[in-house]
């Protein structure tokens, strides 16, 4: 829930948490104004009412608890509420509960439910493509857009780009949003293990159900990048790597890529060399075997973006496609639903 | 601006009470009625000051400071014990602080190429005039439109205000009605960017060292215009 807190300072009530009894559940709700969880929780519940508590001591105490079982008081005349587990009491000043902000209702709107690995997974494996750059938000979110029985999911920070094609049972949603990158990873973390997930819209917002809890997201406005327009057509060079080894290879190059230097990969006939250097630092150079033939190519990448990539292919081999050293390659898979783009770094010299 | 160096003790009553025991000291009267205690520590801020205006009395071995604040009087005595040194300077009309010169850089930069923002982009003037105040660069796109551009190093909302008021004045005369805005900056705080977009703002993040062409700019899948 403390994920739902906001963590902007001005608004004293985004940093409550929302405790309400009713119909003998206790519920509990958080929001920073983009995204809302909210949660039910069995126990013993008497009377109705709700109350407003801040959101980071309630954790830490809970957190911190010294028995199993917990009990929570509302003293509404004092504006407290008591948190109470064996010989541990602490008493939490309320907030106003009438300031709480009205949380979109999973009640009024249509849900369709999903199998949770499929969508999870899609999520996982292009979830860290997306910006974190704030000031331009439509790449701070995944384009998450079903057709048909499929579902696509895209991100990109205009430096790399994954997108992901999933075959879905059931009936899907009609959906098609940009929906923010922070909530899709909530919901990995909330759903891990789930069966289903329901998922539905309502106005700006979109919801998703786990069991009891809901994740509520903003929609994020704007146009995201075409993403098919931007996949090449041809490439010059293909070339199929061993998903571990070459992953392997980047990263123990990559601890000598320090201060934003890139990585140098040489396709040379039959075999690629990886190689790092930093000024002061040191330098590291390793080589692999490869199926490559033709003109030497020598290309640089982001150390991490390029790690980002391999570690996002799930198959034991995955497919290298190059054009030039200025433009966009590709690290593809076998089953072909799979593509992420990466645009390469100038290297000097 | 005098500036005193005197073994003093100062005492000031106002929203509290404070006094400081004689020490050396130095004591900075400014044209401007601000009056400031120094110790040769604790960095750069006085152990004591009164901001203008103020009313200075001075009389053998005093100086005494007051300032109304609101029905009270805020009051800054200070006995001097021994004075070592009472110079005054004269120093002229101040010059405003120069925080860095990229502002200016950028601006002559662009003013050279103006379609680093906008393709086809060509400058009319720099700092066009407006009754409340300049606007950075006053340009014509390729279809002959009007484009007022306002440039910072961080564009803030007080940017997008700043270049807002200066559409305003400038779509006051016919011929210029339809001249849209374009704000350039090195960086662009997302609020407003948002403000911006909401008031058909273009919003243009530029590099200085790639204009200056110190350096390529950096490969990426699209453009990023926004």
């Amino acid at each position: 829930m403390s994920r739902g807190l906001s963590t902007r300072g001005t608004v004293q009530i985004l940093a409550g948490v929302l405790l309400q009894v009713q119909d003998g559940h206790l519920e509990l709700a958080a929001t920073d104004m983009e995204l809302s969880l909210r949660a039910k929780l069995d126990g013993n519940v008497e009377g109705e009412g709700s109350a407003v508590v801040p959101g980071r001591l309630l954790t830490e105490i809970v957190r911190l608890l010294p028995e199993e079982q917990v009990v929570l008081e509302h003293r509404v005349e004092e504006s407290t509420v008591y948190v109470t587990s064996g010989s541990s009491e602490s008493r939490l000043r309320t907030y106003a509960v009438e300031d709480f902000p009205r949380l979109p209702d999973p009640a009024t709107s249509a849900l369709s439910t999903l199998e949770a690995e499929p969508l999870l997974d899609t999520i996982s494996r292009v979830s860290r493509a997306a910006s974190r750059d704030e000031s331009r938000p439509v790449l701070t979110g995944i384009l998450v857009r079903f057709e048909g029985s499929s579902l696509v999911m895209a991100a990109t920070d205009s430096y790399r780009m994954a997108v992901k094609e999933t075959s879905v049972g059931g009936s899907p949603p009609d959906l098609d949003a940009i929906v923010p990158a922070r909530a899709l990873d909530e919901l990995r973390r909330i759903a891990a293990g789930a069966g289903e997930i329901q998922l539905g819209t309502l106005d700006n917002h979109v919801i998703f159900g786990v069991g009891d809890t809901w994740l509520t997201t903003r929609r994020i406005d704007g146009q995201f990048p075409n993403y098919r327009q931007l996949l090449p057509e041809a490439f010059e060079h293909e070339v199929k790597l061993p998903r571990d080894e070459f992953l392997d290879v980047i990263r123990r190059a990559a601890v000598m890529a320090q201060r934003s230097t890139p990585l140098r990969l040489r396709f040379a006939e039959g075999e690629l060399t990886v190689s790092a250097q930093t000024q002061d630092i040191g330098e590291a150079r390793e080589q692999m075997p490869i199926g490559f033939s033709g003109e030497p190519l020598e290309i640089g990448f982001n150390p991490v973006w390029l790690r980002d990539g391999i570690e996002s292919v799930v198959e034991d081999e995955l497919t290298l496609k190059l054009i030039n050293a200025l433009r966009p390659a590709v690290i593809a898979e076998t089953s072909g639903d799979f593509w992420y783009l990466i645009m390469p770094i100038r290297l000097a010299g | 601006m005098r500036l005193i160096v005197a073994r003093c003790e100062v005492s000031y009553t106002g929203r509290l009470t404070a006094f400081l025991p004689a020490s050396t000291r130095l004591l900075l009267l400014k044209s401007d009625g601000s009056v400031l205690v120094h110790a040769d520590a604790g960095g750069y801020k006085p152990l004591n000051w009164m901001t203008p205006p103020t009313v200075i009395e001075e009389a053998d071995g005093s100086i005494v400071v007051r300032k109304r604040s609101g029905k009270t009087e805020d009051r800054l005595e200070i006995r001097l014990h021994e004075v070592l040194s009472d110079v005054a300077h004269e120093m002229g009309e101040a010059a405003g602080l120069e925080k860095d010169g990229v502002e200016r850089h950028l601006q002559e930069e662009l003013a050279a190429r103006p379609e680093a923002l906008v393709e086809g982009l060509r400058l009319v003037r720099r700092e066009w005039p407006t009754d409340v105040g300049p606007v950075d660069l006053m340009c014509r796109d390729a279809d002959d439109g009007w484009v007022a551009v306002e440039i910072k190093r961080v564009a803030t909302i007080d940017a997008v205000e700043q270049l807002s008021r200066y559409l305003e004045r400038i779509q006051l005369d016919p011929a210029l009605a339809t001249c849209r805005g374009i704000l350039a900056a090195e960086q662009l705080k997302p609020q407003a960017v948002t403000l911006a977009e909401g008031r058909g703002i273009e919003c243009v993040e530029v590099d200085l060292a790639v204009l200056r062409e110190e350096r390529e700019p950096e490969l990426t899948l699209f453009s990023l215009a926004r």
